[in-house]
Formats: structure tokens, sequence, C-alpha cells
């Protein structure tokens, strides 16, 4: 099988820095990144939120493929340097051989584009797949017009595809402002930026400009819901809050918007390394459960190595891209340093010279409290009967009350009397349990848009802090291929004879 | 620790645990089940949900017709929802070979006069919409269907609970005390349970739970794969065997199939084996297409793995030992799911009354006393060797 010596996946800013210097170091470097995405796939809301506001001229891969190169100058930096850059091709599965499973040769990673899969051995990973929108739910959240900041980001900067003419943006940190800012520079009035905290968290120049171009700000406000015609946003209900996150009786306001951007926190894109066995540990700063990795990047697993908003997001990162190039660098040389391209001396120097350079900047804060206080506005301006889960259309209701699904149209006292809470009457909060029963976190979009509140959900039932929710389990495929793409193309006769039915005799 | 005492403790929140224990509680004996994770968190909950009767298994046959008569009225008695399917189960053949299997099927079942159907293509694609052309010839048996694995372990523990029954979850068994041939107390990680009888339902941990009262079961554990779909407008209701796949469309409209070579593997007693998949759930997606083209556009968005247990006759042990003389063992060889409502109640009948009101006749232990202990090295049935690392 064919074995890359070192494979890089995602070409943002990390993982392009961490291809350029592992290639400077003399090594053969492959730098996979799945953009452009293909249509059926942005349709799912995978891997970002796209919210359906989007030029048809996605369609054209040609074009898309052009794009995404030109907005990315590091790219061809990345070419010069004899990098081999495969756009458009996702990432789907990483195997290693385990206790129960000893049949690989080697680790492998499961690539797809648009029409086929096939399957690779690598001797080094940097995983540097950023980071995914975090959902927030509330009426009409379910309408064509609702998206997230990653997103936006990619509509707006790599397709120049995003149709939006009006939004309103949720949040107010960097990751928000940024979002506003690049969307005013696009042509779109940004009509109003909300947020639940009671000042604007971001950088003030960020807030000057905005409010230059027309912005306007609403702290201690949350979204109440979004209401249009066909599916279709025309307008955004705000109320303002009070300290307990209540809505003011009589404040509410109706924006105009045709969009609304979610841009209250990212979650780092920790699936491939799940699926490694990396060790993970909640932080909260970082954006929730990232690797555990040291000065180096590298993670628990010795051939593997993260960079960037995978590794952990926080919001001084969209304001510092250094921060992420950075360690991007750092991955590329201790990778190159393990696969003895470069010695220890060499790489010392190497390392020292980045962080000589490195701006210092504040430890980052705790997000979490945040978005529970997000999320609480949200349920007490919007009630409990809101989809928390759109593929699987489960209510935070039906959530917080266990309820099978209303497909199967049951109904008994005995299932009434079960919730959350009598369930954690038996063990603590297991969310791949709660999943199983509920479908909240089942559907297409592999649970994508509603993991954090969903998790945040549990443990506000549970009376627990979030940390102590573990990870919901990720899967392959952790792309969603069709059947046609992620089969291989031929079942070489020794798996056909070897194909055994049920175990038998 | 206090010391903690019940009539029966069960070894494992699985199926077939939970299903003894349920009928048991219902009998009014007091019961506790120890389970080292949640219920059904192991090879229970990770089931394909196939329940049939099991025609080509001839031991197994009055168990699993027992159990399909209690699958029917299930949801009822449970008064929890297992999603229990009852539209019958198609085996299907698209190549030639697969004709044999598919007429062994048949003529199996005609010997336990069983009710069948034999298909011509046709009449197998009025049934499953979008099935392939390919296909040859079917056999399909009206008593068969599936349910909900992890709906169904849910619906056992809550009406385990309702009847009064104890679920420890998270709870380890590190050990058993034996006096006088009998079981006198098992130790956990949550303390020490006096019991009058022990069962021990514990999947692939069985033969090491039994190595502990110097019994010797024949179970070796294996790791099998799975995948399922995005939901799809709904096709079929029946559950479906063919092309080296059997699997069903979920209530949702999901496609659940699984499949193909398992890898034998050792367990841990009290830990979680790994469970990766592998790029084998590409070849699953092959032969899903190839079995059902209409589908081949639909997304593939996750795949499962489970370890079961599986003796050298590839059927289930329940059987109450004479040493020790209160332990019961059930195990269920990868055919716990559909069996397990009637195998909790030949378990709760052998705790109750000694003997049980199924034939059980083929499942004792006492088949097995030929088998050494180095039968799994005879077999071959052992996990490949741990490949050299990279580097």
């Amino acid at each position: 099988m064919e074995s890359k010596p070192l494979v890089v996946v995602g070409a943002g800013v990390a993982g392009t820095a961490a291809a350029i210097e592992a290639a400077k170091a003399g090594v053969q470097t492959t730098l996979i990144d799945e953009n452009p995405i293909g249509m059926s796939m942005i349709g799912l809301d995978v891997p970002q939120f796209f919210g359906q506001r989007i030029m048809g001229t996605l369609r054209n891969k040609a074009v898309m493929l052009g794009r995404v190169a030109a907005a990315n100058d590091a790219l061809a930096d990345a070419e010069e340097a004899g990098v081999d850059v495969q756009l458009g091709t996702y990432v789907w599965g990483a195997f290693r051989n385990t206790e129960t499973s000893r049949v690989l040769d080697g680790p492998q990673l499961g690539l797809a584009d648009d029409e086929q899969s096939w399957v690779i051995n690598y001797d080094r990973l940097i995983v540097a797949a950023g980071s995914r929108d975090l959902g927030m739910s509330f009426a009409g959240w379910n309408m064509a017009g609702v998206m997230g900041a990653n997103g936006a980001y990619s509509l707006m900067s790599r397709y120049q595809a995003l149709t939006s003419q009006r939004m309103v943006v949720m949040g107010s940190g960097n990751l928000a402002l940024n979002t506003a800012r690049m969307a005013q520079d696009r042509g779109v009035e940004v009509a109003a930026v909300v947020d639940v905290s009671p000042s604007v968290r971001g950088g003030e120049a960020l807030v000057t400009g905005l409010q230059a171009k027309g912005a306007k700000f609403y702290t201690s406000h949350t979204v109440k819901e979004a209401v249009g015609r066909a599916d279709d946003i025309e307008a955004v209900v705000l109320v303002e809050i009070d300290d307990d996150a209540e809505p003011v009786a009589g404040s509410e306001k109706t924006i105009d918007a045709d969009t609304v951007c979610l841009a209250i926190g990212l979650a780092p894109n920790v699936e491939l390394l799940d699926l490694l066995d990396c060790r993970l540990a909640f932080k909260s700063e970082l954006g929730g459960y990232v690797p555990c990795r040291d000065d180096r990047m590298r993670t628990s697993v010795d051939d593997v190595f993260v960079a960037g908003d995978a590794a952990g997001f926080h919001d001084e990162m969209i304001l510092n891209p250094e921060i992420a190039r950075n360690q991007g660098r750092l991955a590329g040389i201790a990778a190159a340093q393990s696969l003895g391209a470069i010695d220890n001396a060499e790489a010392l120097a190497r390392r020292s010279d980045i962080l000589r350079s490195a701006a210092v900047t504040a430890p980052p804060a705790e997000v979490h409290t945040g978005w529970k206080k997000w999320l609480r506005s949200l349920v007490n301006a919007g009630g409990l009967d809101i989809f928390a889960c759109l593929c699987e259309e489960v209510t935070r209701a039906e959530l917080i009350g266990l309820q099978p699904p209303r497909y199967l149209e049951w109904e008994s006292e005995r299932m009434s009397s079960r919730s959350l809470q009598t369930l954690m009457k038996d063990g603590p909060v297991n969310p791949d349990q709660v999943k199983r029963l509920t479908r909240a976190g089942m559907g297409h979009c592999q649970g994508r848009r509603c993991r954090e509140q969903v998790s945040l959900i549990l443990a506000e039932e549970a009376g627990a802090d979030i940390a102590e929710v573990p990870l919901t389990s990720y899967r392959p495929p952790v792309r969603p291929l069709p059947l046609k793409v992620m089969w291989p193309h031929e079942e070489p006769e020794q798996v056909r004879r070897d194909w055994v039915k049920w175990f038998t005799p | 620790m206090p010391v903690d005492s019940a009539d029966v403790v069960i070894i494992g929140g699985g199926v077939s645990g939970l299903s003894s224990a349920y009928f048991l509680a219902k009998a009014g004996k007091d019961v506790v089940v120890v389970e080292k994770g949640t219920v059904g968190s192991e090879a229970s909950g990770r089931s394909g949900g196939m329940i049939s009767e099991r025609v080509g298994e001839s031991p197994l046959v009055p168990l699993a017709v027992e159990s399909l008569n209690i699958w029917a009225g299930l949801d009822d008695e449970l008064g929890y929802p297992t999603e229990f399917t009852h539209h019958g189960r198609l085996q299907v053949a698209v190549t030639e070979e697969q004709m044999d299997e598919v007429f062994s099927e048949r003529d199996a079942a005609f010997a336990h006069g069983i009710n069948v159907d034999q298909l011509d293509p046709s009449e197998m694609r009025d049934m499953i919409p979008g099935l392939s052309e390919k296909a040859l010839v079917g056999v399909f048996f009206p008593n068969g269907g599936h349910a909900n694995p992890q709906r169904t372990v849910q619906a056992f523990a809550w009406a385990l609970q309702d009847m009064k029954g104890r679920l420890y979850q998270n709870t380890a068994v590190t050990g058993m005390k034996v006096a006088d041939g009998r079981v006198s107390s098992v130790e956990t990680s949550a303390g020490t349970i006096e019991a009058e009888t022990v069962v021990a339902a514990a999947g692939p941990q069985t033969a090491l739970l039994a190595e502990m009262v110097d019994v010797h079961v024949p179970a070796a554990p294996a790791r099998v794969e799975m995948l399922a779909t995005a939901p799809l407008e709904p096709l079929f209701k029946i559950a479906l065997v063919g092309n080296g796949l059997y699997g069903r469309q979920a209530a949702r409209g999901n496609l659940l199939f699984g499949g193909g070579p398992h890898e034998w593997a050792d367990v841990g007693l009290t830990t979680d084996p790994d469970k990766p998949n592998t790029p084998l759930i590409r070849n699953i997606a092959r032969r899903l297409a190839e079995l059902l083209p209409g589908a081949a556009d639909v997304p593939v968005i996750r795949s499962w793995a489970g370890v079961v247990e599986q003796c050298p006759d590839y059927l289930p042990i329940i059987d109450f030992l004479d040493s020790p003389s209160n332990y019961v063992v059930v195990t269920a060889s990868a055919h716990g799911f559909g069996l397990a409502p009637a195998t909790g109640k030949a378990a709760s009948d052998l705790v109750l009354h000694g003997e049980s009101s199924i034939d059980i006749s083929g499942l004792g232990l006492r088949r097995f006393d030929n088998v050494g202990t180095g039968w799994r090295d005879e077999r071959g049935w052992i996990p490949a060797p741990e490949q050299p690392a990279a580097h």
C-alpha cells in the first residue's frame, strides 16, 4: 500500500506552515485539504454550518479549486517548498492497530474526493484540521440563512459564494467581530451584533470599524426567534435579558435580516485524534475537548502531532494568526526530527528561533460560562419546544425528558415517568447513551450542530460541571460519504474468499 | 464496605442478563444486576438487531421460536418501546454460491416444520424496493423481524427497576468466594454482595468469570463491524440477509448493515475492550450497494464495532451447573439479541425451578467436556500477533 512519510491534514494557517517547515527540513510531505467541499456535503451542513446562502457557482469544481488556492497565499509557498498539495480531498477515517484490531500493516488514513475513496499509510501525521461551528438553537434556526462563523468564513473568503444581504451576528468576541467585518468588506450589511454579555467582548478597534459602517451593538440581549416565509429567514427578533438571563418583557426588537451568523465560539476538530486514541482532556479555555500535547505539539500517540485550532481554539487566535502559524512550524519541526530528517541540535535551534520571536499573549479565558449563559437565555426566551437537534428534530423538552422519537408514536405512563433526571440516578451522565435513546446527535450532520448544546443541557440537568460530561464518541466516516464513494472499486479476490456470513460454521 | 445481599446476583447488564433479571424480579426474587459499564454498552447495544427462528441450528429452534412469541408482546410487557418489527426475514442470493445457502436455509425450515416461501426475483423486488437486479432467489421467513438493541436493553433495565430489581452500573466484578461447592458472595468494585444464586451473563467476559470458580467455559471473543447510512424514505420493514451481510432499515429510515470477517481478540475482566472500526467498512459499503443499488447514493454517517463471544459449536450455553451448585452460565455465541427474551425466561426458570420450560437440552456446558483449555490455539481462534511497530 502507498505509504507517505508525513501527511498534514488541513491547509489552513497551521497546516500549511507545518507542511512548509517539514518540507524545508527534507521530509517528503503531503498536505491534504477538503476544500473546495462538494455541494452535496455542504447541503448536509458538513463540515461547517453553511446555512444554504450559497451561490450556484460552488457547483463548478474547477472555479472553486482556483478560488481556494487564490485565498491562501501560503499554498503557493508550500508547493514551492516541494509539498504535495492535495485539495478537494476529505480525510474521513484514521485507523491504527489496537488490542482487538491487529490486521493493519501500519497506521492508515481513509481519504476521498466526491467520486471515490482510498486508503493510505503514513509514518507521521500532523492533524491541523481546524475547528467547527458552535451551534446554539433558537426558534427558526432550522430555516435557510442560519450559519456558523466558520461556514460564513468559507463562503465569503474561500469560495466567494455567500448570497447574504443583511446579517445578524450572535456573539461579540473577536470571532464574531472579525466575521462581521469580513461581511461588511464584502458588501453584506451587518444589521446587529448581539451578545448576552453586558459589554462587547472583542477588540475595540474592530468595534469602531463596524459601527462606522452601520453595525448596531446589542449587549445584554439574546435571540428570541428568527421569522420568515417558506423556511427562509426574513427577520430576527432580539430581546433584552436581565442578570438571570430572563427576557425583559416588552423589550423585543425586530431586525430585518436574511442571515443569522452563530459566532459565539468554535469547537476544535478532534475527531481524527479521537479515532487514533490520542489522549484528550477538557480545557474550557481552548474550547472543550482538546488533545493533550507538549510544547513541540506532540500528542500522546508518538506518530501524531497537532497544530492550530484542532489543538485548541481561543479568541486571541483570530487577531493573531502567528499563534497558529508557530504551532504549525513547531509540529513540522517535531515531525521532521522524529523522522530523523534533522538532528536534535538542528531541531532545537529551529524551535528556539520560533519561540524567541513569538509574541507573549495573555492566557486564554474559559468560555463555557459564556456558552451556558447563551443557552440559558435562548431557553428562557424560546422555551423548551425548540429543536436542539436539527437533523433528528429532537426538541429540548424531548431531550430533557429522555423521550423516544416522535415517529415511534410511543406513549406509556412508565415512559413518561423517565427523564434525564431519573437516568442520572443510575450513573454519571453518558452522552452516548442519551443520544441513542433520544437520537439527538444521530443525524446526517453527524452531531456537529448540536454536540455542544446537548452536552451543556446534560450538564445543566445533572447539576454537573460541563467538564464532567464525557466526550460523545466519534466514529468513521467522520465525513458523510455515499456508499458508492466509500466503497472500494473492486473487492479483492482474497476479501471475497474470506468473507464470512455471521460466524457460519 | 458494607455487605450487600440479594436472592440472585446477575453479572452483566447486557440483554441476556437484563432479561434474566427481569423475569426473576417479576417472579418476586430480589435481584441485583452488576454491570461494569452502562447497560448495553458492549455487544448487546452494538448488535444488528436481527431476530429469527434460527432454523439452521437445530438445538436453538425451540428457544428462538419461543423468543419470537415473547417479542410479539414485549413492548407492552415492559412498558417501554423496543422498536420490535414483526414483518419477516428475507435471505437473498445474489451469486450462484449464495443460492446454496438459501436452499439449505429453506430445507432446514421445512425439516423443522416451519413455513417459508421461496421467492423469485420479481417477488423479492416487490418486497425490497431497490434490490439488486442480480438477486437470483430468496427464502422468506414470515416469522422473523428486528428491533432496536439499545432501546431494548434500556427497556429491560427500566422494567427491571419497575419490578424493584436493582441495577449497579459502573460496578465491576473482581472476585467470587466459593464455600462448600457454592458461590457464597460476589466481590465487586462497590463491595461484597452475598447471593443465593449467581447468573453469569457477561458476554466475552463470561469465560474469565468462570475461571474464578474453576469452571472452563469455552468462549472466544471476536470483534465485528457494522455501519449506518443517513435516513432514507421507508423502503422495507423486513430483516434482510444477503451478499454476506445482515441488516435492516431502522424505523427512522437508516440502513444498518454488518458482516464480513471477524477478528479474534482477548478481553480483560474489568476493562472495556477497544472497539475500533477498520477499512473493512468500505467493503461492507460495497456489498450493501451491490445488494441495494438503489441506495448507492445515500451517505454512510457512522460505523461501529462490538466484541461478541463464540463457543466452538457456534451455539449458546444456558446451564445451571452442578459445581458450583448455585451458578448459572448464560453465554450467547453472538446470537444473544434475538434470543434474549427466551434466554431470560429459560435462565429464570433454571433459578426458580431447577429446569427450563423451554427446551434447552442442547445448550448445556457438559457438551464441551472434551474441549480442553488449549482449544482456541488448536482452532486458531486467537488474536493475530501484534504487528511490529512501524518505526
